[in-house]
């Protein structure tokens, strides 16, 4: 195989000054790396990924990932992905490899990658620790904000060789986020509720990427000070909280039946305004280029409860 | 041993054996990438691509191995659990084992600290829970299985509701992880020499004891007046019973059904002769998990199924079915 696997005790050895020249030269996403075609980059827990040549082989570990690789131009490189790996329409013809869950080790290993690209907080540790140490390449990765998902775009676009369409992505993903942040940037804030499921009802916090998205044009998470992600609440702390805007997600693209049991609290400001709004789940709750559309439709929402004050 | 004794017990013996082998070769022959028997041939050979060498010797042997040792453990501390509890309810998890290990492992995996420590983690907790259970157990002096198996039953309840407490606070995105530990999985058990090694001590150091066993079975006041030394006989043998279901359930999680089955599925057919059944349990529960194991990494192959599943599945309808036909 001709790929260099950069293993632990290596990792922990100081690096040649020319490899962090090289990395911090990519890290800023300037371009691409041309060191006889071998190229770096560090992943979102610090190690250095290296490949000799751009990756032609890869797998992908969750829906998100496969969505991300097809932003930076590598979608047609992937040759495994998981289940639900349903965006873009071509990712549906990718050979599965399990779920992100539980990953079918054979059936990865069969498909000879040259490049694993995992889920930090999604994949169990130890099946992916045993690619590593089963001498595959793997890159961990994670998008906790919006420069996350630019930065990852350019990163997959260097190990795939795919700069110009990655690098473009990221620039309109930046700039879509620059003109939403100008275009609300006076605008008064609105006290919203933001539904991620139904039964137990959770919703998001602070640090979630939906609250940062609600952020740039005005919204205030009623629950963005509870300590974890993606907390339980009960309606009781909900109509004492009496958000202005409900905003919820649902099972599938177009089914807004979760907003239905707020409507008998007719006494709630969201409730009186009809300020109950459903988004597609998809545009949202995933960390990739396609935040950007749901962060516009949110936006639109939240402005449309402005206008009926 | 007399010699007639030998005669009987050696067939049985052998024929577990002889399956437990094949069960192993199926489970390093069958995956869901397709390998045919002359590449599979070529593998052990030493030989063959590579490939074909990293899924067989790599991925499927150690699991393999892990799969039939942790059954062997479980089976062999059901049956032990069986005669000193004279219960036929009783499971190496009787004495809230299984419940101490979770909690240990959750805890370890609420802090997303590395399998290894989740490992470590789990141990502890199934000994914390072992010395309460005997702790609580002994009290005041009168010392009764009914009162050992009724302190278990309910210490187990409480790390029930410990566990469940700590599923409902975890971050969401490290539930199915946690899940997946409690059902059991065998995809956590990296070397299965551990496991290996401490089943093949326990086999040698309980099968001797067998006689005294048989004895025992019978009850603690006819162990006592036919010579068996009762008290420091049970208490060594729950504390092997004890450390062979710890490092079952460290080894690929908390897996049900076989420790209870296995040692009944035997007995229905091998009779209740402890010298014959603990050995016996070992190779059975071996097979069973092995079974299930490949089964559970192939039915639905790319989509994996945990292991708890598949041995109830697998159990239930053999276990009825000679439970049916010896009316």
């Amino acid at each position: 195989m001709d790929v260099v696997m950069i293993d632990q005790d290596d990792r922990l050895a100081p690096v040649p000054s020319w490899l962090r020249g090289v990395v911090l030269f990519s890290l800023f996403g300037m371009a691409s790396v041309s060191l006889a075609d071998s190229v770096c980059v560090e992943d979102d827990l610090q190690r250095l990924v290296c490949l000799e040549a751009p990756a032609e082989r890869i797998i992908s570990l969750s829906p998100g990932v496969t969505e991300l690789l097809f932003a930076a131009g590598a979608g047609e490189r992937i040759v495994g992905t998981t289940s639900f790996s349903d965006y873009p329409e071509a990712a549906e013809a990718i050979p599965r490899i399990g779920s992100y869950k539980r990953i079918d080790m054979e059936n990865l290993l069969a498909k000879e990658p040259d490049l694993v690209v995992a889920w930090i907080s999604g994949n169990p540790t130890e099946q992916v620790e045993r690619l590593d140490e089963l001498g595959l390449t793997v890159y961990w990765g994670e998008q906790r904000d919006f420069e996350d998902i630019a930065h990852t775009l350019e990163r997959y676009g260097q190990l795939a060789g795919t700069e110009s369409a990655a690098n473009q992505a990221a620039r309109d993903f930046r700039a879509g986020i620059a003109e939403l942040n100008e275009r609300h940037a006076d605008a008064p804030v609105v006290p919203y509720l933001y539904q991620i499921w139904d039964d137990p009802m959770m919703t998001v916090n602070g640090e979630h990427l939906i609250s940062e998205a609600a952020a740039v044009c005005g919204g205030e998470n009623i629950f963005g000070d509870l300590p974890r992600l993606t907390p339980r609440v009960d309606r009781e702390s909900v109509l004492a909280a009496d958000p202005e805007v409900i905003v919820a997600g649902g099972m599938g693209e177009s089914n807004p039946a979760w907003l239905d049991p707020w409507r008998e609290y007719r006494d709630m400001t969201a409730v009186k305004r009809d300020n109950l709004f459903f988004i597609p789940p998809s545009t949202i709750q995933r960390p990739t280029p396609r935040l950007l559309e749901g962060m516009r439709t949110l936006c639109d929402q939240l402005e449309e409860a402005r206008e009926r004050r | 041993m007399y010699r007639g004794d030998l005669h009987r017990m050696l067939p049985p013996l052998l024929l577990l054996a002889a399956m437990a082998l094949v069960s192993l070769a199926l489970a390093v022959g069958i995956g869901s990438v397709p390998i045919s028997l002359a590449e599979l041939w070529a593998v052990l050979m030493g030989k063959g691509e590579s490939l074909h060498h990293t899924l067989v010797v790599d991925l499927r042997l150690p699991r393999a191995l892990a799969a039939f040792a942790t059954g062997g453990l479980l089976g062999v501390a059901g049956a032990l659990m069986q005669v000193l509890l004279r219960n036929p309810l009783a499971d190496p998890y009787v004495l809230g084992l299984s419940g101490g290990a979770a909690v240990g492992a959750l805890l370890a995996m609420v802090f997303g600290l590395g399998m290894t420590v989740v490992s470590g983690s789990a141990f502890a907790g199934a000994m914390v829970s072992v010395v309460l259970v005997f702790g609580l157990a002994h009290g005041t002096g009168s010392w009764t299985p009914t009162r050992l198996l009724l302190t278990g039953v309910v210490v187990a309840a409480g790390w029930g509701a410990v566990i469940t407490f700590m599923l409902a606070i975890s971050p969401t995105e490290r539930i199915p992880g946690m899940l997946y530990w409690l059902m059991g999985d065998l995809a956590y058990a990296r070397s299965p020499w551990t496991a290996m090694t401490v089943l093949g001590l326990a086999c040698l150091l309980i099968v001797p004891l067998g006689r005294s066993l048989n004895v025992l079975a019978r009850g603690p006041l006819q162990a006592a007046a036919l010579g068996v030394a009762v008290r420091p006989l049970t208490w060594s043998i729950y504390a092997v019973a004890s450390l062979l279901t710890a490092v079952a359930v460290t080894t690929a999680g908390s897996i049900g059904f076989v420790g209870l089955i296995v040692p009944h599925m035997l007995r229905l057919v091998l009779g209740n002769d402890q010298r014959l059944i603990l050995p016996a349990s070992a190779l059975g529960g071996g097979i069973l998990l092995v079974l299930a194991d490949t089964l559970a990494r192939t039915l639905l192959a790319p989509e994996q199924l945990p292991v708890g599943v598949i041995t109830a599945m697998l159990g239930v309808p053999t276990f009825l079915f000679l439970l049916y036909r010896s009316r």
